[in-house]
């Protein structure tokens, strides 16, 4: 059964090069096709240079899109890892690392 | 030379330069934006740790990063391509080794998240290649 699902957050740091990895690990387990789109551009989640190529930042909204079987089961993932990610990344110890 | 430790069943890379140093970089980029579950080997310089190729490393490499689900190989200049394609002349299962005709440190993240989720080999040798038509800016 397919099915399609949608879901927003707000960055709580940007998305460098580490959370973006994540991101797309994640997104690479789950058969559906999924999206993130940030200030009018959209990128495959399972790419993980598509993803740092958004130049998401702290405070900005990003909305991830999914579309088959695991849909649902994806948006909540990736929420969860770009919630947790950004975060982690935001802290100043490690902002200026990849 | 091991970026990480070997992961069973999944893709593993093996970086070649002409640089040791820059294969070692681009060996512990790709880990840490992948999150450390690939296994990556940088195989750069010449046996004498000059600027060049090894055949000797890029065997090695291959032995290394081969845990059962086969290997892509991003070499970084034209003539690491005639290295790798050397070895794998020799090679006893050449099936199992995709040569990536990508940008080194694109490629090697690319490639290196492909695997961590778990991408079979022609998927991890694809996610490098694409990284050719992602734009930065």
């Amino acid at each position: 059964m397919s099915a399609s699902c949608e879901q927003g957050i707000t960055l709580v740091g940007d998305l460098h090069a580490r959370p973006a990895g994540a991101l797309a690990v994640a997104a690479g387990r789950f058969a559906s096709a999924v999206s993130v789109t940030a200030g009018g551009h959209t990128a495959d989640a399972k790419s993980v240079l598509g993803v740092m190529g958004l130049g998401a930042t702290s405070g900005q909204r990003v909305t991830v899109s999914a579309a088959g079987p695991d849909a649902r089961e994806a948006v909540t993932a990736l929420i969860a890892v770009l919630s947790e990610a950004t975060r982690v990344a935001g802290l100043p110890s490690v902002t200026a690392k990849p | 030379m091991t970026a990480q430790p070997m992961s069973t069943g999944t893709v593993g890379i093996v970086l070649v330069s002409h640089s040791a140093e820059l294969a070692e970089g681009a060996a512990h980029l790709a880990a840490q934006v992948s999150g450390g579950t690939v296994t990556i080997i940088a195989a750069g310089g010449t046996d004498d740790g000059d600027l060049g190729t090894s055949a000797a490393k890029v065997e090695h490499g291959l032995t290394e990063a081969e845990s059962g689900a086969g290997v892509v190989v991003l070499p970084d200049l034209g003539s690491a391509v005639l290295t790798v394609r050397a070895v794998l002349e020799d090679h006893p299962r050449p099936s199992h080794i995709l040569l990536a005709d990508a940008p080194f440190v694109e490629g090697a993240v690319a490639a290196t998240v492909t695997a961590a989720a778990g991408g079979d080999i022609k998927a991890v040798a694809a996610a490098a290649e694409e990284a050719r038509h992602v734009r930065k800016l």
